[in-house]
């Protein structure tokens, strides 16, 4: 039976000088193992020691066993503290070498400004109408004041089925048709979707694209609050430098009539290339609801008036993202879509 | 429309209002001025030519002019012949720019010096001829060129169509003065009437047979004028307008109409059978040769002017060849009427035809414009054709103007504009714009609109007219708000809803397209999904004549649009409606459900297709759960665009939604694709009304137990049979069941495949022991042998 100071201090020795956990690990089974561990060994012959001896012997091996335990605690924390004082290079990568690629799809930047316009409008309060694209003749025209042979029927030449039906030219028919369902002021509404016109295709228009209209019903609702409303959404979506005009123009829909426009982004409205030098942005069409709309969606224009707009959500991604072709939104390349 | 700031000088002073500040007041005003194109003349010199001889040397036609200046003589070559000795020439000499941008430099041609350049009226801006030298009817040699033509601006600018009035200069000029506040020194209606004996409605007899097209004619009579070219500064006027000038009389009724906007026409009186004028509908196989040597085919929907017996006219569209004003011509008979305007719209469409008339006429013209007009005119032939112009001349007048009034409260002027307008500021800009305004005893306005303006109807209309001269750039921004007892809860949109569906689809790495609705019947008929389709009756060419009944058409187009850039592994996808006509009902709205369609690519396998597809399957069930909907489930089918032996049904609540499957292999190859397409579309409106609010579930407080279990079965089971089967005899324990792996091969007999599956078990109550899941498998077991005739492999 060796002394248990003796073999406490060799134990030490040995945690002192061990280099890695899988010598310490050994040097604990060598001396705490429970079957076979030196500690354990000292006691092995125990029961046959006077009661004073046994009492010291095993005051004595749980000293050592204490100390041993304390020393591998220490040495292991030390260990540790060691390596992760090495990390830097001992587990170094190439941090610039490329991560590969990530199989993620792309949400249309059309749908994205949609999104941002749906959510700017809702904020004041609009909710979103839908409506159907084939319409009828009384929807699309007459109820806007787009009789038959109205001159400004011109500017929306449309796809007809018959006589009776076409591919509305606008969203418009949704304002009238959500009236007409809504009955009862305040209406506050925005009716995004794609409309149809007889235009061939170009850089700067096509056949078909896409709108959002805007629609307010209330009492006491002035030009001014139009205004305010366009700055607002332009602000929103393109920063709050940015400032609308509208300019008077003709709609039979609406008086008076105005189209808006916004400043230059690039210039900042002093006239630039990009904005041909007028320092302005055509955007789109609003104006005060005219009395017979009101009263063909049904609303008693002597007790409510309104005001609504209207542009296109090509244009407006156009402005934004620096897009100089519409047809590009419609043209599936993803070499165009993953850029958004 | 062009206009000449020049031009606008002549009913306004412009004295300190640059071309630029005017072009500003108009767009204000509702004059959308699109382009201001400033032409400075004063660069420009005159010269006198006093010799031409042809260029000994030069292959092209080329002449030296000997040109005096003035103080000095200059050598000039030029390619036009007909600056002939004596003429007097704009000049532009070496080191100054002309306005067209073209810097002149001392030259030398072939041996002979060239100092400077002769000017013809396209280089200098001043219209479009370009065919010759510009020749100047008076002018100094040596002085510039503005001591006879001033320098220029000209304005492009879109003119809405409710302002007919304003398609002349004397229109542009009234919104100038009343935007600059000073006075129109033209009034609408010249005095001018002519003196001469007999009454001119003597001499020739005018009839309208149709009062609905024709509202207004005024025939008057001028003899004795001397056909000749117009004076210099009205061919310029003419041609800065894009008017080609021809001869005095065809000139000057040009000139009124660029002025009053009233189209006029001059018959040569001579040529014109009675002399009468019938205003009336052509007649079946008429047949008029027209100004533009064109002979047109005139149809019985079409107004003419008719003498006694064969047309003339085309009324408000182009006149005849043969009643027309030559050199030879003394008498005139000079039109001024006012046609219907959807009539002449129509008319000119059909004949593919529109003219500075016929654009004007089409927006509807108002009758008194028709005698100011014809007053404006008969006064400049006197003056500048000679000629004496009859008194009291043929007016024919069935449908005299209404003078229309409008009550206005003018308080209504402040609530529209949304800011305070003070009362004699609105009332000064109403007058400024020729309205006259009594105010009465209630404090109403009882206002009477210029006859020019049948545009202005209504309260609201006066307020617009206040408005855009006041400035709406003076009409503060505001919000609106009100105290409101009722309002409607947002309700989310459709398309945000779609947002869950777009989310799952950008993880699983498809890209979203917008596709055209519009595609070609004829493609849809070859895919025989055309059986629904609505197709547009005038369509602006075969490939977009036909509302698409399917995404999944635009999909593959997509994929292969791509493969043809370079990009080979495609998953791409859209939300859109589809237009599904109402089978038997005629002139009703299509059925416009809106559908999610995806389409992937594969490689040309058959395994590789499968593979993609139960893939596919995976998304469109995440699809599905991110809106919160119940599971679907898929049923063996058939459908048109899919593989026979490749497509399910998508079903949810027992309501079919649309297909999944890999698409048909000639649907691939018609597109040219190589490998396999897999693809769905489903209607997602069902989708989106099935959706609830997730409720909470307690979570496990037990272990779960997973077995796995081979099943061997023939090769018609399917996995959909065997799992209903599973879930039928487990009982409550089977939490969940899943198909994981299928095999053929060794230790599988023929025409037999083997179906794992993974079978996980759970108890609310208590951790399960291996005896009560063995007993559970037994169950399972045992019901597939019954149902399925099933093997089992350890
Ligand atoms: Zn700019």
């Amino acid at each position: 039976m060796s002394d248990p100071s003796e073999m406490t201090s060799q134990a030490l020795a040995a945690i002192g000088q061990a280099q890695s956990n899988t010598e310490l690990e050994r040097i604990e089974l060598e001396y705490l193992g429970r079957k076979s561990g030196k500690v354990s060994a000292m006691l092995s012959n125990i029961g046959r020691l006077a009661p004073a001896e046994k009492a010291a012997l095993g005051k004595a091996a749980n000293e050592a066993k204490r100390a041993i335990e304390g020393a591998l605690v220490a040495r292991r924390a030390e260990l540790e503290q060691a390596r992760l004082a090495d990390l830097a290079e001992t587990e170094a990568v190439d941090i610039t070498f490329p991560g590969p690629p990530l199989d993620r799809g792309h949400v249309h930047v059309l749908t994205q400004v949609r999104r941002q316009i749906e959510t700017v409008l809702e904020s004041l309060g609009y909710q979103v109408e839908l409506g159907p694209e084939v319409e009828t003749e009384w929807y699309n025209f007459e109820a806007l004041n787009l009789t038959a042979g109205h001159p400004a029927r011109e500017s929306w030449d449309s796809f007809y089925f018959s006589p009776e039906l076409l591919l509305r030219a606008h969203t418009s028919p949704v304002q009238i048709r959500a009236m007409q369902r809504l009955k009862e002021p305040p209406i506050y509404i925005i009716t995004p979707g794609r409309v149809y016109r007889r235009d061939p295709a170009e850089a700067t228009r096509l056949p078909y694209f896409s709108q959002v209209e805007g629609l307010a019903v209330d009492k006491g609702l002035t030009v001014g609050d139009m205004k305010g409303t366009l700055l607002y959404m332009i602000q929103s979506l393109y920063g709050r430098e940015r400032k609308v005009r509208v300019r008077p123009s003709y709609f039979p829909f609406t008086e008076p009539s105005f189209e808006f426009d916004v400043s230059c982004g690039i210039c900042g409205g002093i006239g630039c290339k990009s904005c041909r030098h007028k320092g302005w942005l055509e955007v789109g069409g609003c104006g005060m609801v005219h009395p017979q709309v009101l009263r063909n969606g049904g609303i008693d224009p002597t007790r409510w008036n309104g005001y609504a707009w209207g542009f296109g959500i090509e244009r407006m991604a156009m402005l934004k993202h620096d897009v100089d072709d519409i047809r590009l939104f419609y043209e599936p390349d993803l070499r165009f879509i993953e850029q958004f | 429309m062009r206009i000449s700031y020049e031009w606008l000088g002549d009913f306004v002073d412009l004295d300190g209002v640059t071309p630029q500040d005017a072009a500003d007041v108009l767009t204000r005003q509702g004059v959308e001025v699109e382009s201001l194109t400033m032409v400075d003349l004063s660069q420009i010199v005159i010269g006198k030519v006093l010799e031409q001889t042809k260029h000994p040397k030069s292959r092209n036609d080329l002449w030296i002019h000997l040109v005096d200046l003035g103080d000095r003589k200059e050598q000039i070559i030029a390619g036009a012949p007909n600056a002939i000795p004596g003429s007097l020439v704009p000049v532009a000499l070496p080191g100054t720019t002309v306005p067209n941008g073209k810097v002149v430099k001392d030259m030398n041609i072939a041996g002979f010096r060239a100092a400077g350049m002769l000017c013809s009226a396209a280089e200098l801006l001043l219209g479009d001829d370009h065919s010759g030298i510009l020749i100047l009817d008076r002018g100094t040699p040596g002085r510039p060129l503005t001591s006879v033509i001033p320098s220029q601006a000209v304005m492009e600018a879109e003119i809405t169509s409710n302002r007919p009035d304003c398609m002349g200069h004397l229109g542009i000029a009234r919104e100038l003065a009343a935007g600059l506040d000073r006075p129109l020194t033209r009034d609408f209606m010249p005095a001018f009437t002519g003196s001469a004996d007999p009454p001119g409605r003597d001499l020739v007899k005018v009839g309208i047979d149709d009062p609905d097209l024709c509202s207004r004619y005024i025939g008057g009579v001028i003899k004795g004028v001397r056909v000749g070219p117009s004076p210099d500064w009205l061919q310029r006027r003419l041609r800065a307008s894009g008017v080609r000038p021809i001869n005095n009389i065809v000139d000057i009724t040009n000139y009124v109409l660029l002025e009053y906007a009233q189209p006029l026409h001059a018959f040569d009186l001579a040529k014109l059978e009675g002399p009468a004028i019938n205003v009336r509908r052509a007649h079946e196989k008429e047949r008029l040769l027209c100004l533009d040597g064109v002979a047109r085919d005139l149809t019985t929907d079409m107004l003419v002017i008719a003498d006694a017996t064969r047309p003339v006219a085309v009324a408000g569209v182009i006149g005849g060849e043969e009643s027309a004003v030559t050199n030879a011509t003394t008498d005139i008979l000079l039109e001024s009427a006012t046609f219907n305007g959807p009539s002449v719209r129509q008319t000119s469409r059909v004949l593919g035809l529109r003219t500075e008339a016929s654009a004007r006429f089409e927006r509807t013209l108002p009758p008194e414009l028709a005698l100011a007009g014809a007053r404006r005119a008969a006064a400049l032939i006197e003056e500048l054709a000679g000629g004496t112009v009859h008194r009291e001349w043929a007016d024919v007048y069935p449908r005299p103007q209404e003078p229309v009034r409008v009550n206005l409260r003018p308080a209504l002027i402040d609530e529209v504009l949304g800011t305070h307008v003070p009362l004699e500021e609105s009332e000064a800009i109403l007058k400024r714009l020729n309205f006259h305004v009594k105010v009465m005893g209630d404090g109403e306005w009882d206002i009477l609109p210029p006859v020019f303006r049948l545009d202005v109807t209504i309260p609201e209309d006066l307020v617009e007219e206040v408005g855009r001269v006041y400035g709406y750039d003076r009409v503060p921004p505001t919000l609106p708000g009100h105290r409101h007892d009722r309002w409607t809860p947002l309700t989310q949109s459709v398309d945000r809803r779609l947002d869950e569906v777009r989310e799952v689809l950008a993880g699983a790495g498809f890209t979203e397209t917008w596709n055209p609705a519009l595609v070609s019947y004829g493609k849809l008929e070859e895919l025989r999904i055309a059986a629904h389709a609505m197709r547009v009756s005038n369509a602006l060419s075969d490939d977009m004549d036909t509302l698409r009944t399917s995404l999944l058409p635009s999909l593959v187009d997509a994929v292969a649009l791509n493969r043809d850039r370079g990009r080979d592994g495609v998953k791409v996808y859209e939300i859109a409606a589809v237009y599904l006509a109402r089978v038997g009902e005629k002139n009703t709205q299509p059925e416009e459900p809106l559908c999610v369609a995806a389409v992937a690519t594969a490689d040309g396998s058959p395994e590789a297709g499968e593979k993609a597809l139960r893939r596919l399957k995976s998304v469109l069930d995440g699809c599905i759960s991110s809106l919160s909907a119940p599971a679907c489930t898929y049923q063996r089918a058939a459908a048109e665009l899919f593989h026979p032996g490749r497509c399910a049904a998508v079903v949810l609540d027992g309501r079919q939604l649309g297909y999944l499957g890999e698409l048909h292999p000639t649907v691939t190859t018609g597109a040219k694709i190589e490998g396999r397409l897999v693809g769905f579309e489903i209607d997602i409106e069902p989708v989106l009304a099935a959706s609830r609010t997730p409720r909470a579930q307690p979570l496990p407080r037990f272990p779960a137990v997973e077995r796995d279990l081979a099943v061997v079965v023939e090769d018609t089971v399917t996995a959909g049979a065997l799992l209903l089967a599973i879930k039928e005899s487990a009982g409550e324990l089977l939490e969940h069941a899943r198909a994981f792996d299928e095999y053929r091969g060794a230790q599988v007999p023929e025409g037999h495949k083997s179906i794992a599956f993974t079978l996980t078990f759970r108890s609310p109550e208590r951790t399960l022991t291996d005896a009560e899941v063995d007993t559970v498998i037994s169950e399972i077991r045992l019901g597939l042998e019954k149902r399925h005739r099933a093997r089992f492999r350890e």
